[in-house]
This record gives structure tokens, C-alpha cells and sequence, in this order.
């Protein structure tokens, strides 16, 4: 190899890392700026809990946990928007709880954001999203093994009032929501191992169908317990969050709801396709300068 | 006897937990319950009043002492103090107004204004500096060094473009092929780590619930 290109290989080895992070940067930066748009292909653990949704009895409510912290908003408050969404559209019950007290901000927040984009388009009562009647918001209660085992027998009971101080046996949602056998599925949507608590104590003792929304670097955790079906399904990642909201917007569309709302996962998905290539690229960079210098190192 | 009640306590909740899983006789039903929706809830009442009071005596001692960094001990004290203030009597938002005024003509300091537009873009932004450490690592050390290593990278390549648009373009089955590296051999490998990890966790559990194990009470399990 010639002086001078080895000499550039050398150098990109001991490339200042700034270099590196300013790439990222700016790779994150410009898609987000200047979107292009991808559409992800459902992948089979996305479509199972959205087709479970879908067919989901009337009379059996959908259960989401927000189970995660602020530092993962980004990548799991897209599923509970278009897990929200979903449910009001095809008019079925949502219980929301946290198990994580962080989890009761981001909880509130995409309540009041999917509520008033339902309300928005409501012209009747009927269309309307009403809290107590549609959904309920129970807040959050410790320690984690007396809500688990708590909704088993009787839900009002672990929350005797939902996070906005009313009595819970005062909400007409509740009548039709009592314990697990009510719950058409319950989704935990965390960063941590908390869907695997949510097995260990509901679903193995009260036999409560699960499914999971979890963060890409731990998807692989969690691919046994949809092997095995223990979760119905999984959203993972942004991108599972993507797909989900695709799949959501389907379904609206076809319900005569057609409102172009905001699809976060979606919208993010061209920066993190961006973000992937270029950490490729790194990785090739840095290999080929690697081994294409290693006789001058050695 | 400083240690024996502990011990005895732990032998007789962790028999009785387990054993509640196991028979169904109302009576031992309603004593699961009651351990479960009172007794536990006051422990982690204390926990609360134990973890508060830990948090504001080390920064208070780290603020007598003028140890490293002590000036930000200030502002966590400060925030605690505030956030719980606001918390117990702010109420969650303008509509949902509390006994203490939080709202000042346009500008309001609700629960959940303080956390939307603190405490989200703070943990949002540690958090996403791991993308930038990530990156730089991966460059720096993700080398095709032997063959575990290529294998890894292997796998890292075919699972990241799998989960881009560029990966159908170069063929249109490694997207599903990606899917089956984590549906099969990851889940198979994981399986068997799982297996070892819950007979060490039931293992461990034994051994504490039967006092073998006395880490848990201090001292150096003396």
C-alpha cells in the first residue's frame, strides 16, 4: 500500500472523537430537518397484538402500564399514542396505570394528547372520548407485586382512587372493568424487565392475556416470550412503534377517520434510518482501516 | 435477637408467600390479601419516608462538610423540597387546580408542567447522549479481530440493516431474516441463560428465606 493512503488510515484510526459525534449529529439532525419518508413493513410480533386488538370482544377493555421513565420518551410514548388510538377507534375500554411513578407524566400526557385529538372530531356524544365512562386513568400504587396480584381479584380495591382523586367505584368504566377477567389484554410498555414481572405475577397466576412495548437494545430479551406466547406481541424500538402507527393509521382510514394526525415513530423513522447507516459505516471505516494498517502497528 | 427477629421474619413471610401461591383455602386467601394490600403497602410507606430521609441527611452532611461538589447537593435539596410542595398541593394542571396557587397570569407551575418541561428534556437528553458514545465505541472498538467477534459483527450488520429500508433493496428476505436471527437462535440462546438465571434466583432465594444467606441484614453477613 502506498505512504500516503496508509498515512490516512492511521490517521482515521486515531480520528478525535468530536469528528465522530459531529457526524452523528449532523446525520440525526438533517432527516429531522429535511424528512424522508419510510414506511416500515409490519414485522409478525406488531401484527399479532395489532390483530389481537382488532378483534378484540367489545365487552373486553384494553390495559396499557406505562412502565418506563422520561429518558425513553422518545422511543416508547409513540406506542402508548398509537395503543390509545387504536382502542378509541375501534371504541373499546383503556385502563391506564403506571407501575413506575415516572411513568404518570408521560401517562397524562398521551391521554390528553390522543383524548383531544378524538374530541376534536367528536359530533356527538357518542364520538366523544370521555374520561370515566371510555377510559380511566388509575395513577400508580406501590409496591409492584400488590397491583399485580391486586387486579387479579378486584381492581377498585388496589386503586380505591384514580389519579385525579375520584373514586374509582364512582366511574362507570369501572362497572365493566373489575379485574382481569375483564381485560382483553393488558400491554406493558417499559425500558426495564417490568413485562416479564407482569408474567410472573398476572398472567401465571390470573392466566391474563400480555403483550409488550420495549426499547430496540432490549427487544432480544423479549423474542422467548413471544416465541412461546406468553406476549401476545411486541412493539420494539421506534421502529415497532412506526410500524404499530402505520397499522393504526389503516385502521382509522378505513373507520372514515382519516385526520393525518402526527405519527412521532414514523416521522423519527428517516433520522434513525440515517443513524443506522452511518454507524455502519463507522464500523466498516474503522475495520478497514484496522486491518489494512496492521502490519504497519505490528 | 437483633438478628434472629429479622430472620424469623423473613422465614415466616417467605414460607407463607410461597405456600399462598400454592393453597387456596380462603383463609390463607384472605391473610395473602391482607398481606398484600395492607401490610406491604405500609412497608413501602416506610421505605418512602426511609428513602427521603437518606437522600436530604447524605446531601445535608455532604453541604456541612463542603464535600466534592457540594453546591449541587443545594439544588437537589431545593428541587425535592419544591417539587414535593407542588406535587402534594399544586394540583396536576390547570384544569385540575390544588389549595396552593401555582399559576401566574400565563405562566403555570403545575406537577405536570414541571415535569413535561424538566424533567422530560433532562432525561431525555442523558439519555440520548448514549447514541454518541455508542457510536464512537463502535468505531473505535467493533473490530473483525477473531471469529466470535466477526460472527458478532456479522450479526450487528444483518440485524441493523434488516431493521433499515436499504436492507430490502439489497435483498428482499433480510428483513424476515433478521426477524428468524432473533427469533431463533437468540431466543434459544437466551432460553438457556434463562433457565441457569431462575435456578440461581430460586437458589438464592432459599438460601435467604432459610437464613444460609445473611448479606441482606449488613455487616458483612457477620
Amino acid at each position: 500500500m502506498s505512504e500516503p493512503r496508509e498515512n490516512i488510515l492511521v490517521h482515521l484510526l486515531r480520528i478525535d472523537r468530536r469528528y465522530i459525534y459531529l457526524i452523528l449529529w449532523l446525520v440525526i439532525m438533517l432527516p429531522l430537518i429535511f424528512p424522508f419518508r419510510i414506511q416500515p413493513k409490519p414485522t409478525p410480533p406488531v401484527q399479532q397484538l395489532f390483530n389481537y386488538i382488532d378483534t378484540m370482544p367489545e365487552n373486553k377493555a384494553l390495559v396499557i402500564s406505562v412502565d418506563f421513565t422520561p429518558d425513553t420518551r422518545a422511543e416508547l410514548q409513540p406506542m402508548v399514542v398509537a395503543l390509545l388510538r387504536h382502542a378509541f377507534a375501534i371504541k373499546r375500554r383503556v385502563g391506564i396505570l403506571a407501575i413506575s411513578v415516572y411513568g404518570l407524566g408521560l401517562g397524562e400526557e398521551a391521554i390528553r394528547e390522543v383524548t383531544a385529538e378524538f374530541n376534536a372530531h367528536a359530533l356527538t356524544h357518542e364520538d366523544s372520548v370521555i374520561y370515566g365512562e371510555d377510559y380511566v386513568f388509575w395513577g400508580w400504587t406501590t409496591p409492584v407485586l400488590t397491583v399485580m396480584l391486586g387486579m387479579g381479584e378486584r381492581i377498585t380495591n388496589v386503586f380505591p382512587v384514580d389519579y385525579y382523586g375520584n373514586r374509582t367505584e364512582s366511574l362507570p368504566v369501572m362497572r365493566h372493568i373489575k379485574n382481569y377477567d375483564d381485560i382483553g389484554i393488558l400491554t406493558s410498555i417499559a425500558a426495564s424487565a417490568i413485562p416479564l414481572s407482569w408474567i410472573n405475577f398476572a398472567q401465571v397466576q390470573f392466566g391474563v392475556n400480555l403483550s409488550c412495548g420495549i426499547t430496540a437494545v432490549s427487544a432480544a430479551d423479549f423474542y422467548p416470550y413471544v416465541n412461546s406466547g406468553q406476549f401476545i406481541g411486541m412493539l420494539a424500538g421506534m421502529k415497532g412503534a412506526a410500524e404499530y402507527e402505520q397499522l393504526v393509521a389503516e385502521r382509522m382510514k378505513k373507520n372514515g377517520m382519516d385526520w393525518a394526525l402526527r405519527n412521532r415513530g414514523t416521522e423519527a423513522m428517516s433520522s434513525q434510518t440515517a443513524a443506522h447507516l452511518a454507524i455502519m459505516g463507522f464500523i466498516l471505516l474503522g475495520n478497514i482501516a484496522y486491518f489494512a494498517t496492521r502490519g504497519k502497528r505490528k | 435477637m437483633k438478628r434472629r427477629i429479622p430472620l424469623l421474619i423473613v422465614l415466616l413471610t417467605g414460607i407463607f408467600g410461597a405456600v399462598a401461591f400454592f393453597v387456596p383455602h380462603p383463609a390463607i386467601r384472605a391473610a395473602d390479601e391482607t398481606m398484600r394490600n395492607d401490610v406491604n403497602r405500609i412497608i413501602a410507606a416506610f421505605s418512602l419516608v426511609l428513602g427521603v430521609g437518606s437522600i436530604v441527611q447524605h446531601h445535608l452532611l455532604k453541604i456541612r462538610r463542603k464535600a466534592q461538589f457540594w453546591s449541587y447537593s443545594y439544588i437537589t435539596i431545593v428541587a425535592l423540597v419544591i417539587t414535593a410542595i407542588i406535587g402534594l398541593f399544586g394540583g396536576i394542571d390547570v384544569s385540575r387546580p390544588g389549595i396552593l396557587p401555582t399559576r401566574i397570569g400565563n405562566f403555570s407551575f403545575h406537577i405536570q408542567t414541571l415535569y413535561s418541561n424538566m424533567m422530560v428534556p433532562l432525561a431525555a437528553t442523558m439519555f440520548s447522549l448514549l447514541a454518541f458514545f455508542m457510536s464512537s465505541a463502535a468505531y473505535r472498538a467493533f473490530r473483525a479481530r477473531n471469529l466470535e467477534a466477526t460472527l458478532l459483527l456479522l450479526a450487528a450488520f444483518i440485524l441493523m440493516l434488516g431493521s433499515v429500508p436499504l436492507g430490502r433493496i439489497i435483498h428482499r428476505q433480510l428483513p424476515a431474516f433478521a426477524e428468524w436471527i432473533l427469533a431463533v437462535p437468540n431466543t434459544a440462546s437466551k432460553r438457556g441463560i434463562l433457565f441457569g438465571v431462575e435456578l440461581g434466583i430460586f437458589a438464592t432465594s432459599l438460601k435467604i428465606i432459610l437464613g444460609i444467606e445473611r448479606g441482606w441484614l449488613g455487616g458483612g453477613g457477620k
